[in-house]
C-alpha cells in the first residue's frame, strides 16, 4: 500500500498539496461548533451514494414506480439503503438548518464571506427540492396526495400560478409526466446544482479559512486609512497565529458524523424506509400530510385564508427566501457578538420558535378534515358523550366550539346561554335554517346527550 | 531566449478572450434555448387566463367521452355517492382507460350533478359526510354542501363539476367543465 501511494505521490506530487490542506492554521475556536458542516457533507454525500444504488433498481412510471420500491425492500441489502436514503433526508434538513442557524449567530457572513453565505442559502432551497422531489418517487399515497397539495402550493404564483403547476407537473393533472419530471429534476437537475453550489461553497471555505468566532475586542487594532481588505488580512492573520493546524479540529468532526451515522444505520435496520399503499387518485377520506420537515409549512396555510391566500403566501415565502438569502447584504453592521445583535437575535429566535412550533402543532393536530374538540376538565358523564356526537357527526365543519371549527353556521361556544336546551333540540332534528341539516337520525339516547353538552356550553 | 509580453501582445489577448467569450455565449445560448424551452414547455403550453390570485390545478387524469354512471333510479336526491368509472385517458405517453372517480348526487327528478372529488384549495380528496351533509376536506377544514358550494373553510370556489346528462334513465358523465 504504501508503495502504490509513494509510487503515485511521486509522479503527482500530492502529499504537498495535502500537507498545506492538514497543517494550514484556523483560528483557535474551529471545533465542536464547526461539527455541522462536515457532518452535512457527509449526509450529501451519503445520499448521493445511496441514490445512485436506489436509481438502479427504482423505475419512474406510475404502474412500475410503486412495485419497483417493493422489489428494493425485498432485495437483500435493497431496504437497507432506501432506509439510510428516506432517513439521511430527514437529517439533513436537520443539520443544514443547525449550520446556517450557527453562521447567522457567529455572524460568520460578514465580509468577506457573503457569497458563501448565499451559496449555502442556495443549497438549503436544493436539499429541499431534493426532498420535496424525492418523496414523489415511491408512488405512495403520501407521496402523491403531498404532491398534489404542494404542487398547488407552488402554483400561488401571481399570474402565473397555473403555469407554474403545469411546468412542475408536466400538464394540468398528476400523472406519468409528473413522475418522469421529478425523478429527472431529482437525480440530474439538483445534483447539478449540488455538485456547482457545494463545489463553491468548499472553494470559498478554502480560499477564504474558516470563519473566527465572535471577539468581545478584535485582536488587532485599526489603522486610520487602512482598506478593509488589509484590515481584515491582518485580523485573520492574527486569529491564525493564535489558532491551530486544521487537522487537530478533524477528530471531532469525524466523532460527530460517526454518532450521526450510527443513529440513520439504526433507523434504517429498525423502522427501514415507510411505505403507505400505492397511490390512489380515487381515494376519499385519506388525510395528505407532509413529511415533518414541511409540515410547519403545510400547517401555515391554515392561517392564510381568505380570497388573497396565494398572494399571502406566495408574498411569505417569497419574501422570506429573498431575506434569508440576502442575510449579508441585509445586516451591515459591524457588531459579531450576538448578545450585540438583540434585532439579527430575536429574529432568528422568532423563525426557530415558529419552525419548532408549527411543526409540533402540525403534528400532534388531528389529521381528519373536521376538527376535533377536546373535552375539558369538569364536564359530566353525559355532556362527554354529547361531544362524541358532536364530534361524530362533524358538527365542527360548520360550527365552531371554543375556537375550534367552521364559520357557517353560528358560533355555539355560549349555546347554553343563547338558547334553551328545547330550542336547541329541535334546531337540530328540524332546522329552521335550510343551510342546516336536519340530524334526525339520531337516537333518543344521543340526542339527549348532544343537548346536554351544547347546553353546557356558557 | 523567452518572449516577454509587450503592451501589444496583452491587448491582442484581451480582444482574443473577449472573442473567445462571445464565441463561447453563442454556443451556450445554441444549446441553452432547445434544452431550457423543452425542459420548461408545460409553463409556456398551460392554458388559462393570467390570474392574480391561483387556484389549485385538479390533479386527475382528464377523461374524454361519456360513462355510464349507472340508473338514476338508483340513486337518492340529495346523497351524493362516489363512482368509479372507467374512463378514457390520456396521461402522457399512456393512452387508454383508467379508473376516475366522482361523486353523483341525484339533484331531481330527471337531473343528476357530477362533483370532481378534490377541493378547490388545494386538491385533497373530499369525503361525504352523511351525518354533517357535507364534503368535507381532510386538510385544511373546507366544507361544502350537497350542491358543491363552499360553506365552511379555505377553499375559495364552488366544487368543480363534471358535465352530466341522463339518458333512458341513466346518468351519464362526460369531462370536467372548464377550470378557469
Amino acid at each position: 500500500m504504501r508503495r502504490i501511494w509513494g509510487w503515485v505521490d511521486e509522479r503527482l506530487q500530492i502529499s504537498p498539496i495535502l500537507a498545506a490542506f492538514l497543517d494550514r492554521r484556523v483560528p483557535a475556536q474551529v471545533g465542536w461548533a464547526h461539527v455541522l458542516g462536515s457532518a452535512t457533507l457527509l449526509f450529501l454525500v451519503v445520499q448521493v451514494a445511496t441514490g445512485i444504488v436506489l436509481s438502479l433498481t427504482y423505475v419512474p412510471s406510475p404502474d412500475a414506480a410503486y412495485e419497483s420500491i417493493l422489489y428494493i425492500d425485498q432485495t437483500p441489502l435493497g431496504g437497507l439503503v432506501r432506509g439510510i436514503h428516506h432517513w439521511s433526508a430527514g437529517l439533513l434538513v436537520i443539520l443544514i438548518g443547525l449550520h446556517t442557524l450557527r453562521v447567522f449567530i457567529w455572524a460568520a457572513y460578514r465580509y468577506p464571506r457573503e457569497l458563501t453565505w448565499v451559496a449555502g442559502a442556495l443549497l438549503f432551497f436544493v436539499v429541499l427540492a431534493f426532498a420535496f422531489t424525492g418523496y414523489l418517487l415511491p408512488w405512495d399515497q403520501k407521496a402523491y396526495w403531498a404532491t398534489v397539495v404542494g404542487t398547488n402550493i407552488a402554483g400561488s404564483v401571481p399570474f402565473f400560478g397555473k403555469n407554474m403547476v403545469e411546468l412542475l407537473r408536466g400538464g394540468p393533472q398528476l400523472g406519468a409526466v409528473t413522475l418522469a419530471r421529478f425523478y429527472g429534476v431529482h437525480i440530474w437537475v439538483l445534483p447539478a446544482a449540488l455538485f456547482l453550489l457545494v463545489g463553491f461553497h468548499l472553494f470559498a471555505v478554502l480560499r477564504q479559512g474558516i470563519a473566527a468566532s465572535p471577539r468581545h475586542r478584535p485582536l488587532v487594532a485599526a489603522i486610520p486609512g487602512e482598506s478593509r481588505r488589509d484590515r481584515y488580512q491582518r485580523e485573520y492573520s492574527a486569529e491564525k497565529a493564535v489558532g491551530h493546524p486544521f487537522w487537530r479540529a478533524l477528530l471531532k468532526d469525524a466523532i460527530f458524523s460517526g454518532v450521526l451515522l450510527m443513529i440513520v444505520f439504526a433507523l434504517a435496520i429498525f423502522l427501514g424506509a415507510p411505505l403507505e399503499p400505492k397511490a390512489n387518485p380515487n381515494a376519499v377520506g385519506y388525510a395528505p400530510r407532509p413529511e415533518w420537515y414541511f409540515l410547519s409549512l403545510f400547517q401555515m396555510l391554515w392561517y392564510f385564508t381568505g380570497p388573497f391566500e396565494s398572494l399571502l403566501i406566495f408574498g411569505f415565502f417569497g419574501a422570506g427566501a429573498l431575506l434569508f438569502l440576502l442575510v449579508p447584504f441585509i445586516d451591515r453592521s459591524r457588531e459579531v457578538l450576538p448578545q450585540r445583535r438583540p434585532i439579527a437575535m430575536a429574529f432568528a429566535g422568532a423563525v426557530v420558535v415558529g419552525v419548532v412550533g408549527l411543526t409540533v402543532i402540525g403534528a400532534t393536530s388531528s389529521p381528519a378534515g373536521v376538527a376535533t374538540v377536546p373535552p375539558i376538565p369538569g364536564m359530566t358523564a353525559q355532556q362527554l358523550e354529547g361531544l362524541k356526537v358532536y364530534n361524530a357527526e362533524g358538527c365542527s365543519s360548520c360550527h365552531a366550539v371554543r375556537g375550534i371549527g367552521g364559520n357557517s353556521g353560528p358560533d355555539l361556544s355560549r349555546a347554553g346561554f343563547r338558547w334553551e336546551a328545547d330550542t336547541i333540540r329541535t334546531q337540530i332534528v328540524t332546522p329552521q335554517d335550510v343551510k342546516m341539516p336536519a340530524f334526525d337520525g339520531l337516537t333518543a339516547r344521543q340526542l339527549d346527550d348532544l343537548v346536554a353538552f351544547l347546553t353546557s356550553m356558557k | 531566449m523567452t518572449h516577454q509580453p509587450g503592451p501589444d501582445d496583452l491587448s491582442r489577448r484581451a480582444l482574443f478572450v473577449k472573442a473567445l467569450a462571445a464565441i463561447g455565449g453563442v454556443f451556450a445560448a445554441a444549446v441553452a434555448v432547445p434544452v431550457i424551452g423543452f425542459g420548461t414547455a408545460p409553463f409556456w403550453r398551460a392554458k388559462g387566463d393570467l390570474r392574480l390570485i391561483s387556484r389549485a390545478v385538479t390533479p386527475a387524469l382528464r377523461a374524454t367521452g361519456w360513462a355510464s354512471a349507472g340508473n338514476l333510479a338508483d340513486f337518492t336526491v340529495g346523497e351524493p355517492r362516489l363512482v368509479t368509472l372507467s374512463r378514457e385517458v390520456v396521461d402522457g405517453w399512456v393512452k387508454g382507460e383508467d379508473r376516475v372517480a366522482c361523486y353523483v348526487v341525484r339533484s331531481g327528478d330527471a337531473a343528476a350533478v357530477a362533483f370532481d372529488h378534490h377541493c378547490t384549495h388545494l386538491g385533497c380528496p373530499l369525503a361525504w359526510s352523511g351525518g354533517a351533509k357535507r364534503f368535507l376536506c381532510p386538510c385544511h377544514g373546507g366544507a361544502f354542501d350537497v350542491t358543491g358550494a363552499v360553506v365552511a373553510g379555505p377553499p375559495p370556489r364552488p366544487m368543480l363539476t363534471y358535465e352530466t346528462r341522463v339518458e333512458n334513465g341513466e346518468v351519464m358523465i362526460g369531462s370536467l367543465q372548464a377550470e378557469s
